[in-house]
């Protein structure tokens, strides 16, 4: 069975080890292997009927080469070695042929993670023995919870999911290091017959590294539920409103920052954040950090993608830009120190906050926030990465003396993003578990709402 | 082509046969397989030099039984009898019936004769050193052309898959898939403004697509909208009159026309466009279509991953909605036939309707008249990523540029901007169409639970109402 390969993956990481002597022997000075493992299963129930099952077994070798000053990055599922041999020979060929680039090397050796640490609690073996009857009755129980609950219901669908992925890195500067995650998720989507042909619909799901922590219920409800909240949405006029983002879609504003502080836009004059480092750019109270070794967290890690160590991170501090996520290519470029090449469980802190506003509940963030629109979701729109200036459009509802008004339709924001982030309220208590950036959902003072 | 495709993934029409044999035996109705081997090139240019490359092997097959209109699905990522028996036995699982009655066919029908993406200058044959040229000279067409550029990425990605198809009807077909895209982005700086653009170019074509004409097209584009953004801002928002350019703002039928009229959607009724076959949708004069016939273009296929030839399907007709994008699930479901739209990413992935090229026919105004009848409105003609909720039928696409229109003329640039309408409403409120379809070329990628390679044109149109983000 392929999960006992991925357990028992022996012959799969003595092939990295070769893909890597290979390497070195045929002209690459240093190189990098990475051996990539995965298994997923799914179950999907459409309509009170199984409609899907998919079961998947991968690996793969991704090869960095050094060689000469130029590097090439080369992938493969091919594992026999006398084709892997091959490969890895036309590759080093082809890079050859490139530019010379000094700065393509390894890290700097004192960066790289050593050692062992505690586990990182992302494994548990009973994603290798879960019986694929209780998963196709996990899926089920969800599609149960939806089914007859409303005469408005068009269809509905739920989908369990699981996963083992592993990982094993190595390269020609002896850094060795591997993980193992496995996950379990639940989903739950459904339609729900509107005015005229409208057809609202929603999700919701969950998701854990270990099976204990896997409560699947109530996810179809909350589905269905949030399709119902949405019956009847009316377009409302333009203007500055205050707003809500949820939890569920709240890293959709986070996520340009991150890109902002990335080295490849700092280093090619494409960020919106390009000579901020060490600037209050954000308002006092926002304190952005990096908690990389927190148990049972899908995004934890003990190293990036180069090897180099993860450690508790200040990314922005009282609204100080602290760190850049600069990989080693692009800390020779500049001529800095490389840092990790980016960020593994971000989330906010509330030191910075009043202590009536440091655990604040969703619906008290309505109640104080009093009037102004609540956004639930993002309908595209995009971010332009250099200026900041961004537009979106949205979904969500009016909020009127604390409360819930209405579902909106056919509405935008538009706005810069360090204006937008100047304008924090504060921020929830309800980041949620089951993502790997913990962003909670967050208030703001005003923001550009377009509509009638 | 076909036998030295069953070479290269070691197999023997008997072994197809018999792994089809193998995935209906739990009583599913259908199955196919679907072989794949690709290997992907890409060569990239970053301050002044060509210095990264890559170059990535994938290579499986992919097992799928239906039963009804329920799915199995397997994939193996090594071709040995053994292994593909076992991806078999677990996609024949979906099946429920006691046991098969699947009779094998009795001849074979080898599809061919489709040649939509042929090649002169083959991937295979083509070296980083035959490319490298094409980058400088992107690179020192865009330095040259404004002393503002500080920065220049471009990229060249090839690929070539091949595909071997087999089926429990006896059906099977070998192709040949190339791609290539070169992109490009600049960064400009202005005093203390900085501005950033992108363009690209796509095909399924050989290496013969890339040439000096096809580099200087490139290199004027991306400094004309880099430069044009220096002058331009966010406007003012709100419901307003928008004349769409043609060409990229296809982007508009693929949100809030093409998803909608996928039929997996439709077959579930999640579409807001689900009760409106054969009703009339937009003015008569209209007509939409779905397209995988065009030679070499990024969305043609010869035969789509399920085994029907890919065609040119009318969307809408004179106005009327006319059909849906189907795959052989949805077309089984609505008794029609399949319109080749079946696709996927790879073989890790079970097919889906997709779109292939989409796109309006011309009408017969010329653009000047569209832009001169409006009296407060925008002109948007270049366009990055859009979005549909398929259900409540709110489309969104993100305009980089454009115009304000005041008083029938062009007037402040306007920039970074997001669009929202409905998507039924905006059908019924194109209000002109000019005479001037483009099929927009960019690397446009569909990403419907998988990512897909399409393209997508327009005429201009004048949309009576669309909203338009801004500032208040």
């Amino acid at each position: 069975m392929m999960e006992n390969n991925i357990l028992n993956n022996r012959q799969e990481k003595e092939l990295a080890k070769e893909a890597l002597e290979i390497s070195l022997k045929n002209g690459a000075e240093h190189a990098r292997v990475t051996l990539n493992m995965g298994m997923q299963n799914a179950f999907a129930v459409l309509d009170g009927k199984l409609d899907r099952l998919h079961m998947a077994n991968d690996r793969s070798l991704y090869i960095q080469l050094y060689s000469k000053g130029r590097y090439g990055v080369f992938s493969t599922n091919r594992m026999e070695r006398d084709e892997l041999e091959y490969f890895i020979k036309q590759s080093i060929a082809a890079t050859t042929l490139l530019a010379e680039d000094k700065c393509r090397t390894l890290p700097e050796k004192s960066l790289y993670f050593k050692g062992e640490c505690e586990d990182l609690g992302q494994f548990d073996p009973t994603v290798l023995t879960l019986s694929p009857d209780t998963k196709k009755e996990i899926a089920f129980n969800a599609y149960n919870e939806i089914e007859g609950k409303s005469k408005l219901l068009i269809s509905a669908n739920t989908e369990y999911g699981d996963y083992l992925d592993y990982q094993y890195m190595i390269d020609s500067q002896s850094f060795e290091g591997e993980s193992l995650q496995s996950g379990f998720t639940i989903s739950a989507e459904c339609s729900v017959k509107g005015r005229s042909d409208a057809r609202p619909e929603a999700w919701w799901y969950d998701s854990t590294m270990q099976f204990s922590d896997f409560h699947p219920q109530g996810c179809g409800t909350v589905a269905l539920e949030r399709a119902l909240a949405k019956l009847s949405p009316k377009k409302i006029k333009s203007g500055r409103y205050r707003m809500i983002v949820e939890n569920s879609c709240a890293s959709r504003l986070l996520s340009p920052i991150i890109s902002a502080l990335n080295g490849d836009s700092i280093q090619q004059n494409n960020s919106f954040l390009l000579n901020k480092l060490g600037q209050k750019v954000f308002p006092e109270h926002l304190n952005l950090i990096d908690t990389p070794h927190l148990k049972g967290m899908s995004g934890s890690r003990y190293f990036d993608a180069e090897g180099i160590a993860t450690k508790d991170l200040q990314i922005i501090g009282s609204g100080v830009v602290n760190t850049y996520f600069i990989n080693t290519y692009y800390a020779n470029k500049m001529g800095v120190r490389a840092t990790v090449e980016g960020p593994s469980v971000p989330s906010f802190s509330t030191e910075g906050y009043e202590n009536q506003y440091r655990n604040l509940t969703l619906a008290e963030m309505i109640k104080i926030v009093g009037d102004g629109i609540f956004v639930t979701g993002f309908n595209g729109g995009n971010c332009n990465g250099t200026t900041g200036d961004f537009s979106y459009g949205i979904e969500g509802f009016l909020i009127k003396n604390g409360e819930i008004a209405h579902p909106i339709r056919e509405m935008n924001i538009t706005g810069n993003m360090i204006s937008l982030w100047n304008t924090l309220l504060f921020t929830g208590n309800d980041a949620r578990r089951c993502t790997r950036w913990q962003v909670p959902s967050l208030a703001f003072e005003c923001a550009d709402f377009t509509g009638l | 082509m076909y036998n030295k495709y069953l070479e290269l993934f070691g197999i023997e029409v008997s072994d197809l046969q018999r792994l089809i044999n193998i995935a209906l035996e739990e009583g599913g109705d259908y199955a196919d397989l679907y072989f794949e081997h690709s290997i992907s090139n890409e060569l990239a240019l970053r301050d002044g030099e060509v210095n990264a490359a890559g170059s990535h092997i994938d290579y499986g097959v992919g097992i799928r039984v239906l039963s009804g209109d329920q799915t199995g699905y397997a994939y193996s990522e090594i071709t040995t009898m053994p292994q593909m028996e076992k991806a078999a036995r677990t996609a024949a699982r979906i099946a429920t019936s006691a046991s098969g009655s699947y009779i094998p066919p009795q001849n074979i029908t080898l599809l061919q004769g489709n040649n939509r993406y042929p090649i002169i200058k083959g991937w295979e044959q083509t070296t980083v050193t035959d490319k490298i040229p094409y980058l400088n000279r992107l690179n020192t067409l865009v330095f040259d052309a404004d002393s503002r550029v500080v920065k220049v990425m471009a990229r060249i990605s090839d690929s070539i898959t091949k595909i071997l198809f087999y089926n429990s009807l006896g059906e099977t077909y070998a192709d040949l898939r190339p791609m290539v895209s070169v992109t490009c982005n600049c960064v400009m700086q202005d005093g203390g403004k900085i501005e950033s653009g992108g363009t690209s170019r796509s095909f399924r074509s050989g290496f013969e697509m890339i040439d000096d004409r096809l580099i200087d097209t490139i290199a004027e584009e991306v400094i004309s909208k880099t430069a044009f953004l220096f002058g331009a801002k966010q406007p003012k928002g709100g419901e307003m009159q928008v004349v769409m350019g043609s060409g990229s703002s296809g982007i508009l039928l693929h949100e809030a026309v093409g998803h909608a009229f996928e039929a997996d959607f439709n077959r579930k009724g999640t579409s807001i466009f689900s009760d409106m076959m054969g009703k009339q949708v937009c003015h008569n004069s209209i007509n939409i279509i779905d397209d995988g016939t065009i030679k070499g273009n990024r969305g043609a296929v010869n035969y789509d991953d399920e085994g029907i030839p890919g065609q040119k399907t009318y969307l809408v007709k004179d106005g009327i909605l006319n059909s849906y994008l189907h795959d052989r699930i949805s077309a089984s479901y609505y008794n029609t036939a399949p319109t080749g739209n079946g696709r996927r990413e790879s073989f890790r992935y079970m097919p889906l309707p997709r779109m292939r090229a989409t796109y309006m026919e011309s009408g017969n105004l010329p653009e000047e008249e569209l832009i001169a009848s409006v009296k407060n409105g925008i002109y948007a003609d270049n366009f990055s990523n859009g979005q549909v909720q398929i259900g409540a039928g709110d489309f969104t696409f993100f305009v980089k540029s454009g115009y304000l229109i005041e008083n029938g003329k062009l007037t402040q640039p306007i920039k970074d901007i997001n669009i929202i309408g409905n998507g039924p409403q905006a059908l019924k409120d194109i209000i002109a169409v000019a005479d001037n379809n483009t099929i927009d070329n960019s690397t446009w990628t569909c990403g419907k639970e998988q990512y897909c390679p399409v393209s997508c044109g327009m005429p201009s149109v004048l949309v009576n109402k669309l909203t338009v983000g801004g500032s208040n």
